[in-house]
C-alpha cells in the first residue's frame, strides 16, 4: 500500500496541474494502484484525502458537467490562485517583528507558528525579554471567523440557545469575551467563551454579512475593566470612602491611583474614593483587604458590610 | 515533533519546507530539522518520499531532492515554489499574536510590527475577512493592562539590572524588601509576572507585579546568562504539592472554579445549586479570604482547623467596624 502522504502530494501535483477538472475516475486512474478498486472503497479515500486537504489549506473545487456523455458527472480540480499565499509584501524586518511577536505570544495553538513557515520565517532560539499566554479555546476559530465575516452564530449558554450578532471579541483578565447585539433580549450583551455549552462544532454560523457592527463599537469599552465600574455613573452615583490602614495603602494607592485618595491619616492610613454601585464586585473587592480596610461611608454600605461578617461567624 | 506523525501534519510540513528548501539551495539536516521542529531521521523519511513524487505528463519534472552526507539538495518543480495560502485560522491566530504583542512594554504601533499587522489585516479583508484595522480594534481585542512597573521591570530584564522591591505576600500578609535581578516578564491568565533571581532565597522565584509596592534599581548590572534562559514556567499556578481545599459552594460563588484551578466538581446532594469543590490552596490566609468573601454562598468542609483562622480574622474585622463608630 502506498504512503498516504505520497498519494496526497501526487493527488495535489495532479489537481493543480490539471488544464482540465477531472473525475474521480480519470483520477483514480492518473494515480495508478493508489487507490482501492472498488468504487465504494475509492470513493470513501478519496473524501478523506478531499478533507486533508482542505484542513491543510487547499480548497478542492467541484464542479459538474452540464451536458454530453458525461452529465452529471463530478470533476475536480485546485485552483492555483486560491492555493497559493498572496504576496503580503512583508518586508524583512516586518516578517523579523511578526515572528518575534509569535515567539512572545503563547497561544497553545501551532496556527501562527505555521504562518510564519509559510511567511518565510523561523521561530528559532530567541528568547523575548517579556511574553504572555493567551488562552486558545475551541471556540476561538469560528467564533473570529463569525465576527471577521459579521455572521449571526447560535449557541447555548446557561442552559438557553442564544442567538447572537457577535460584534467583537476581547481578551480581558485572562478569558475570552464576545460582545454583540442579543436577538431575543434586543440588547447588548457580553458573554464568556468558556461559558459556551457543548462543543464547539454545535455553534450554528449564519451566512456573512448578516449585520452591520456600529461604527462606533470598540470591544475594549463594551465594559469596563473593572468591575466595580460596572453600572457606577461617575457623575450619579456616590463613591464610597474606604479606609485603608498602613500594612495595604500603598498597594490600594497603586492599584486605584493617587487621585482616589481623598485624605492620608498620621498613622500611614489612607481614605479612599470607591466605586460602590455594584454591591458584590464592591464588597469582593473589601473583604479581599481583610482586616487592613474598613467602609466608612455611605452608611448603607457600611451596615451591608457589618451585616455579611457577622453572618460569616 | 515526537510520536506519530499523521499525514496532514507531514504533507503540511512538506509544503511549507519545499519553497524555502528551494531558496535556500542546499542546507545541512540538522538546520532543516531545528527550523521545522522535526528529527532529522524524520525530514529525511518525508523528502526521500516526495522524491518519488510527480507524475508524467501532468508535471514535467520529478521532485528532485536528495540527502548526502548530511547535506539536503533540492531542484522543487515550480509546482511547489510558493508556500500554501495562510489558512483562515493560521491568519487570525498570527493577527491575535501580533495584537497581543502589540500590548506588551515597548511596542511601536508605527514600527515594523504595525506596519506588518496592517498589510496582514489588507490581505485578509481581500479574501472577505475583517480583522479590523490596526490601530481601529474593531473586531478582535485584547487587553493586557498592565500594572505599574511592569515597563521598568521589563527595562530592568533588558539591561540585566538589579532592583530593589517591596514585595507584599498575601499568605503571610507582610512585606519585605528584597534585592532582585528580573530576567523574564510575562502576563498569564489576567495577571502580570516577573520571574527573577531573589537574593533572599537565592533562587529564581516568580513575583506578581501588582503586589510589588516599591522599585528601586539599585544601579548594579548583571547581564543574561545566555545558557540560562528565563522563560515563563509552564504551568506553575498548579503545584501538585499544595495542600488541597474541600469547600461548598452556593450557585452565587460558581465562579471560583472559573478563576481558580480545581480538581475536582462534584454535585452536592439534596441541595439543588450547590457543588462541592476541591481546590489547591497556597496558604490557610488565602483560603480564609475566599471563604469571607463569599460568605454564606460558601462552606469550607476541609480542612476544619481553618476555621479558627477564619473566625479570628472575621472577628477583627467587625472589631474594626466597632471601634470605628465614632
Amino acid at each position: 500500500m502506498v504512503d498516504r502522504v505520497e498519494r496526497l502530494t501526487n493527488l495535489l501535483a495532479l489537481l493543480l496541474e490539471t488544464a482540465e477538472p477531472l473525475s474521480l475516475v480519470q483520477i483514480a486512474g492518473e494515480l495508478e494502484g493508489q487507490y482501492a478498486d472498488t468504487e465504494r472503497a475509492q470513493r470513501a479515500a478519496f473524501e478523506r484525502d478531499k478533507a486533508a486537504l482542505r484542513d491543510i489549506g487547499v480548497p478542492i473545487e467541484t464542479e459538474v458537467v452540464a451536458g454530453g456523455p458525461y452529465a452529471g458527472q463530478t470533476r475536480y480540480r485546485i485552483d492555483r490562485r486560491a492555493y497559493e499565499l498572496a504576496d503580503l509584501e512583508l518586508d524583512a524586518d516586518e516578517v523579523r517583528a511578526l515572528q518575534v511577536a509569535v515567539a512572545a505570544v503563547r497561544t497553545g495553538s501551532s496556527a501562527s507558528k505555521e504562518a510564519i513557515w509559510k511567511l518565510g520565517g523561523a521561530l528559532g532560539s530567541a528568547r523575548p525579554a517579556v511574553s504572555a499566554v493567551i488562552p486558545e479555546r475551541p471556540e476561538l476559530p469560528t467564533i473570529r471567523a463569525a465576527v471577521a465575516a459579521k455572521s449571526t452564530i447560535g449557541f447555548a449558554y446557561r442552559g438557553e440557545r442564544r442567538t447572537v450578532d457577535p460584534w467583537g471579541l476581547l481578551l480581558r483578565g485572562g478569558f475570552w469575551y464576545v460582545i454583540g447585539h442579543d436577538h431575543d433580549r434586543g440588547e447588548r450583551r457580553t458573554f464568556r467563551v468558556d461559558r459556551f455549552e457543548g462543543d464547539a462544532g454545535d455553534i450554528v454560523v449564519g451566512p456573512p454579512e448578516s449585520f452591520d457592527r456600529p461604527a462606533s463599537f470598540d470591544p475594549r469599552t463594551a465594559f469596563p475593566a473593572d468591575p466595580k465600574e460596572i453600572g457606577h455613573r461617575p457623575d450619579a452615583d456616590p463613591d464610597a470612602i474606604v479606609q485603608v490602614d498602613a500594612v495595604r495603602a500603598a498597594a490600594v494607592e497603586g492599584e486605584l491611583g493617587a487621585d482616589r485618595v481623598v485624605e492620608r491619616l498620621p498613622d500611614g492610613a489612607i481614605r479612599v474614593r470607591v466605586p460602590a454601585s455594584n454591591r458584590p464586585a464592591f464588597r469582593s473587592w473589601v473583604l479581599g483587604l481583610l482586616d487592613h480596610a474598613v467602609v466608612l461611608e455611605p452608611a448603607d454600605a457600611r451596615d451591608e458590610m457589618v451585616a455579611w461578617l457577622e453572618g460569616a461567624q | 515533533m515526537s510520536g506519530p506523525r499523521n499525514a496532514e501534519e507531514r504533507l503540511k510540513r512538506l509544503l511549507v519546507m519545499l519553497p524555502w528548501l528551494m531558496e535556500v539551495g542546499e542546507v545541512p539536516l540538522s538546520e532543516v530539522a531545528a527550523r521545522f521542529e522535526m528529527t532529522g531521521a524524520q525530514v529525511q523519511q518525508d523528502l526521500e518520499l516526495v522524491a518519488m513524487c510527480g507524475l508524467p505528463p501532468f508535471v514535467d519534472e520529478m521532485i528532485d531532492v536528495f540527502v548526502d552526507d548530511g547535506v539536503v539538495f533540492v531542484g522543487v518543480p515550480r509546482l511547489f515554489t510558493r508556500p500554501l495560502r495562510l489558512t483562515a485560522p493560521e491568519a487570525f491566530s498570527l493577527v491575535t499574536s501580533a495584537r497581543a504583542a502589540m500590548e506588551l512594554p515597548g511596542a511601536d504601533m508605527s514600527g515594523p510590527l504595525g506596519r506588518g499587522l496592517a498589510k496582514l489585516a489588507a490581505a485578509l479583508a481581500d479574501v472577505g475577512l475583517d480583522a479590523g484595522s490596526t490601530h481601529d480594534t474593531s473586531g478582535v481585542a485584547i487587553d493586557l493592562a498592565r500594572p505599574r512597573f511592569t515597563d521598568e521591570l521589563a527595562d530592568a530584564v533588558a539591561a540585566g539590572a538589579e532592583v530593589r522591591i517591596r514585595y507584599y505576600t498575601p499568605a503571610r500578609d507582610e512585606t519585605s524588601e528584597r534585592t532582585v535581578v528580573p530576567r523574564h516578564v510575562f502576563a498569564e491568565a489576567g495577571n502580570w509576572y516577573v520571574r527573577a533571581d531573589d537574593d533572599r532565597s537565592g533562587q529564581r522565584r516568580t513575583f506578581r507585579i501588582d503586589r510589588i509596592e516599591q522599585l528601586e534599581p539599585t544601579g548594579v548590572l548583571h547581564p543574561v546568562d545566555e545558557g540560562d534562559p528565563a522563560e515563563a514556567p509552564d504551568g506553575f499556578f498548579v503545584d501538585a504539592d499544595v495542600p488541597r481545599a474541600v469547600l461548598r459552594l452556593g450557585p452565587q460563588a460558581m465562579w471560583v472554579t472559573d478563576q481558580y484551578p480545581v480538581d475536582a466538581v462534584h454535585p452536592v446532594r439534596n441541595r439543588p445549586g450547590w457543588t462541592e469543590v476541591t481546590l489547591p490552596v497556597s496558604s490557610d490566609r488565602w483560603l480564609a479570604k475566599l471563604v469571607i468573601r463569599l460568605g454564606a454562598q460558601a462552606e469550607l468542609v476541609a480542612p476544619v482547623d481553618v476555621r479558627d483562622t477564619i473566625a479570628r480574622l472575621v472577628q477583627s474585622m467587625l472589631e474594626n467596624y466597632r471601634a470605628g463608630d465614632t
